[in-house]
């Protein structure tokens, strides 16, 4: 083992001086922990999918540089994710690192990259507390405390007066009803229901049996795309008839698949949306075709898309002096990056300002609404 | 046992403890800083602080022969205590430590004293279901445990005001309190205390009638177990630095007892070697890019070693009788020779 | 008041669900002594080799059924080959009683459990996978007050098909005469002239069929089949036995409802997500009054 471990090392040594800046083309390494198995799997595969088709263009784009990106599968346990954040930062061609999945994770994580100077972005990390850790954390999703106060003002404004809001048992879920919940009530609205679940549940009939009971005028959710499915096809069964609002979190194609009509009707709003003419949208829309076969990429894969094409694009300016502190202080300086899930500019704790769209369900498809 | 044998047997047994010392205080730490990755050190601290997660459920399945499904449990306990006093009341890792461990004792206490008089499935079913509802209390009590958010610790490791953070000064710290801890557990079960429990293992009833105090033993030997359990859970909290509830699910349980089994019922250095093999056989996987089918192969693992290996890599329990009464020969237990079954 | 019924009866329908899978569950255990924890794969097996048939061929739910208590019947088999009959090598009485045998047992069929799953997730992915809508049994049936749905009327009726099948072989037959026998006393059961491994054999035959079934109809029933899916039914399964006494089907079964029932009152009092907890504490508070089941005690179990 000793043996096989030394060699390992001169390898990997080897391999480090071979590609060290003085030779012809830099290769820089970027590590990505996410869920590659377990429960979560889906998610961290449709990243590493939306990873390669980023790190693919970018490698035909003629840089001056190449950029190689190293998964690690943590699984969603903490305990993984701390030794692979150990790992990556023990390789020196490691710059930069992308993930995890879960703020759990993330922050588990965080706490090693923070000890040991390595810039993080995570494309879901959502827990309120995530970006404080250290100067060395990102992340590009937008958090609740934007997208609740927006969802909250859009129900309003259609006259809705009275809501149930449940949502999962996460870090995550626990802001998105908060922050709904602070800005629905001063907008002059009542809560008559709020209540969590736990993810996984299969069975939600005793919680909408339970909403029914309040008569509210309309439900805001806070669930994934398979607990989502779950509870659109229960409420119909149930006979519940009302309007239903979720986050962005819902927005994946996959959750018409599973529900099929009882989808129909569904509101969110999204960073992203397929239908978007854009053109770099519609490319990435047709790539991800092309490599998974699914119809269309969710808001999941499009933040891990945009996550790595910023890294990448913060690489290319600090080019040639990558450093992982210069690679942050670039990290830092993103303005205004022209993504798929639209603009995003970090700010001076390092979290990003978003535009979000409304959508709904019609038809079969998630279209953007104007009011 | 002749004089002389146990002579011989005290001078093997602190050779041993020395090889043990000299290996985890100056080797190891040579070895791995020597490879210089701090990767390694993390993946030591995390087979250390399980060594002693499956050293203190050995005390319970393996020396008293309790089947418990919910050890992760007292192991949120005490990881929870410990993160929540360093994270509001700002007390120091010495104290949160030993406060940890009561507090999985006293955990586990209360858990021992309604279930003892059940019988052995019974009694696993139900720490299943007490490990389950503890779960499902720092996962769901928001206002006291913080819920599925966690609770982040700024403080880190910091042992009179010096940092041990680093991974390869953490590594001390855990190896300490991991190496005294199992040397507690060592001498229990090697102790009349000890002899007891297996007594009881190997039939309880008979125990009883032999005047040991059954439940009063089970309930002593689970409240211990739990405080170690603890201790181990003040241990992950600081050297990770951040905790929430999937840390303690029960496949973490499941995990456990898988180490224990594998190792050897009954056999402590069993326990450390399953769990040392059950945390650093993924991680070598990982290394070989064979990533994806990790479990998989742990699995596989797993099961080639219990069909090959029933008593385990160490193992010490009944199972080994099984197999000197099938094959006769210079293992006659006394009594119990050639009186087995119909004969 | 229709509320209080409303919740009682969606109660009642995830119950027998759990009741499904307590009956195989139940059967296996009461033979042979030992917790089959690869049940729940098996459960997922049949899902999954349910879903396959569906899409592959699409033929009438009957034939489904049929076909996957066939697979069910399949992977019983091997699962026992595999995981259970190695360690029956040793058959004098000591080793037969042995407690470290059951464990190495119990541990053998986690392994083999971990494998499965793993194995199914590496093929399938762990996302829920595919069904075409208009086969999942969830059509919504108004009966006054409440709302049931088609695929409660049949995961009812299988239960009782299951229920009463079991008990009619189990009292009327052969098999059941020697599986009965092997259950209460192996050893005996041996020197009477029973060949204990065929009886072992068909026990896991039967007792997989039916969990195989019930992953295929409780993955039709909600519409989520994946990879973990037989985990958490597994546990209350096993929750059920143990309330119902170890080695009594029916008091497993009523157990399993009395779970269903408790979970889904408790919404009404408490917030949903103490929902789990409230069917621990069932479990608790019942081993506390009834040490041995509520319906057992016959036998002693150790």
């Amino acid at each position: 083992m000793i043996n096989r471990r030394t060699t390992l090392l001169l390898a990997a040594a080897f391999a480090a001086g071979v590609s060290s800046p003085t030779l012809a083309q830099t290769t820089y390494k970027i590590g990505y922990q996410l869920p590659l198995t377990g429960n979560t799997a889906q998610y961290g595969q449709d990243f590493k999918n939306a990873a390669e088709i980023a790190l693919d263009k970018f490698s035909k784009a003629g840089k001056p540089f190449k950029v190689e990106i190293v998964f690690e599968d943590s699984r969603s346990d903490a305990k993984e994710g701390v030794s692979i954040a150990r790992k990556f930062v023990d390789d020196k061609a490691i710059v930069g690192v992308l993930g995890d999945f879960t703020s759990g994770v993330s922050m588990a994580a965080a706490q090693v990259y923070k000890e040991a100077g390595m810039p993080q972005l995570s494309q879901t990390a959502s827990h309120p507390d995530y970006a404080k850790i250290s100067q060395w954390q990102f992340r590009n999703i937008t958090t609740q405390a934007q997208e609740g106060p927006l969802n909250a003002e859009w129900m309003y404004s259609k006259g809705i007066r009275k809501v149930a809001v449940i949502a999962e048992q996460t870090d995550w879920g626990q802001t998105v009803v908060s922050n709904f919940a602070d800005k629905f009530k001063a907008l002059g609205g009542q809560v008559v229901f709020s209540e969590f679940f736990n993810r996984g549940l299969a069975d939600f009939r005793p919680i909408i049996t339970k909403i029914a009971r309040d008569r509210p005028d309309a439900i805001y959710t806070g669930f994934f795309y398979e607990d989502g499915a779950q509870f659109l096809k229960q409420m119909k069964q149930l006979g519940l008839a009302l309007p239903v609002h979720s986050t962005s979190a819902a927005y994946n194609a996959q959750l018409i698949a599973l529900a099929g009509a009882d989808a129909e009707a569904l509101n969110l709003t999204a960073t992203f949306l397929p239908s978007n003419p854009a053109p770099q949208v519609q490319e990435f829309v047709a790539a991800w075709k092309a490599k998974t076969g699914q119809a269309e990429p969710g808001q999941f894969p499009a933040q891990a898309f945009d996550a790595v094409n910023i890294m990448l694009s913060a690489l290319e300016r600090a080019h040639p002096n990558v450093t992982r502190a210069s690679l942050r202080d670039q990290l830092a300086a993103t303005k205004n990056f022209p993504g798929v899930t639209g603009d995003t500019t970090f700010d001076a704790n390092r979290e990003p300002a978003k535009k979000l769209v409304r959508a709904q369900v019609k038809g079969g498809a998630f279209i953007a609404v104007e009011k | 046992m002749s004089a002389s044998d146990t002579a011989s047997g005290k001078g093997r047994s602190y050779f041993w403890s020395a090889a043990i010392l000299i290996a985890l205080f100056v080797l190891v730490p040579m070895l791995l800083n020597f490879l210089g990755r701090s990767y390694l050190y993390q993946v030591a601290n995390i087979m250390m602080i399980f060594a002693l997660l499956a050293a203190s459920m050995h005390l319970v399945t393996g020396v008293a022969g309790l089947l418990q499904l919910g050890h992760a449990a007292f192991y949120g306990v005490g990881a929870y205590t410990a993160a929540l006093l360093a994270a509001n009341a700002g007390w120091p890792f010495l104290i949160t430590l030993p406060a940890a461990g009561i507090a999985g004792a006293l955990m586990a206490l209360l858990v021992a004293l309604p279930t003892m008089r059940l019988v052995s499935i019974y009694f696993a079913v139900a720490t299943l279901g007490i490990g389950q509802m503890l779960y499902l209390i720092l996962l769901n009590w928001v206002s006291f445990t913080k819920g599925p958010n966690g609770i982040l610790l700024f403080g880190g490791l910091k042992i009179f005001g010096q940092d041990f953070s680093k991974p390869a000064m953490a590594y001390f710290v855990v190896a300490i309190v991991a190496a005294a801890s199992i040397y507690v557990i060592h001498r229990l079960s090697h102790s009349y205390y000890g002899n007891a429990l297996r007594a009881l293992r190997e039939d309880d009833q008979c125990a009883d009638a032999m005047g040991i105090d059954t439940v009063r033993l089970k309930v002593v030997s689970f409240t211990i177990s739990g405080f170690f359990a603890g201790i181990a859970g003040a241990l992950w909290a600081h050297t990770a630095g951040y905790i929430s509830p999937p840390d303690f699910s029960f496949n973490v349980s499941i995990l456990i007892l898988a180490m224990v089994v594998l190792g050897g019922l009954g056999s402590l250095p069993g326990a450390i070697i399953g769990a040392v093999i059950l945390i650093g056989l993924p991680e070598v996987l990982r290394e070989f890019k064979a990533g994806d089918l990790r479990n998989v192969i742990v699995g596989i693992v797993l099961f080639a070693s219990i069909l090959f290996m029933p008593k385990g890599l160490v193992g010490e329990a009944s199972a080994l009788d099984l197999i000197r009464r099938q094959f006769g020969g210079a293992w006659r237990s006394g009594a119990q020779t050639g009186r087995i079954g119909w004969k | 008041m229709d509320y209080y019924l409303q919740q009682l009866v969606i109660g009642l329908s995830v119950g027998m669900i759990y009741a499904l899978m307590a009956i195989g569950f139940t059967l296996i255990f009461g033979v042979l002594n030992v917790v089959n924890f690869a049940h729940g794969e098996v459960y997922t097996v049949g899902a999954f080799a349910g879903l396959i048939i569906i899409t592959s061929f699409a033929p009438p739910l009957v034939a489904v059924l049929l076909l996957v208590l066939a697979v069910g019947a399949l992977t019983g088999v091997g699962l026992e080959r595999l995981a259970f009959r190695p360690f029956r090598r040793f058959t004098d009485e000591a080793s037969v009683k042995s407690r470290a045998m059951r464990e190495a047992t119990l541990m053998s069929s986690l392994a083999l459990s971990i494998v499965a799953r793993e194995g199914i997730e590496l093929i399938f992915g762990s996302q829920f996978q595919t069904v075409p809508l208009k086969l999942l049994l969830s059509e919504p049936i108004k009966l006054g007050p409440v709302t049931i749905v088609n695929g409660d009327i049949i995961i009812f009726v299988t239960s009782a098909i299951m229920l009463l099948g079991l008990q009619y072989v189990l009292k009327h037959t052969q098999v059941g005469l020697s599986i009965r026998a092997v259950s209460n006393n192996a050893l005996g059961a041996r020197y009477v002239g029973i060949d204990t491994n065929r009886t072992i054999v068909w026990t896991f035959a039967v007792g997989s069929a039916m969990g195989a079934v019930a992953g295929i109809l409780v993955g039709l029933y909600y519409g989520a089949i994946f990879p973990n899916m037989g985990f958490a039914p597994g546990v209350k399964a096993f929750v059920a036995m143990v309330m119902g006494g170890l080695s009594s089907i029916p008091g497993a079964v009523i157990c399993a409802l009395i779970i269903g029932v408790a979970e889904s009152m408790s919404t009404i009092f408490f917030p949903s997500v103490w929902q789990e907890l409230v069917a621990y504490a069932f479990l608790i508070a019942t081993l506390i009054f009834f040490p041995r089941g509520i319906f057992g005690g016959a036998r002693e179990r150790v």
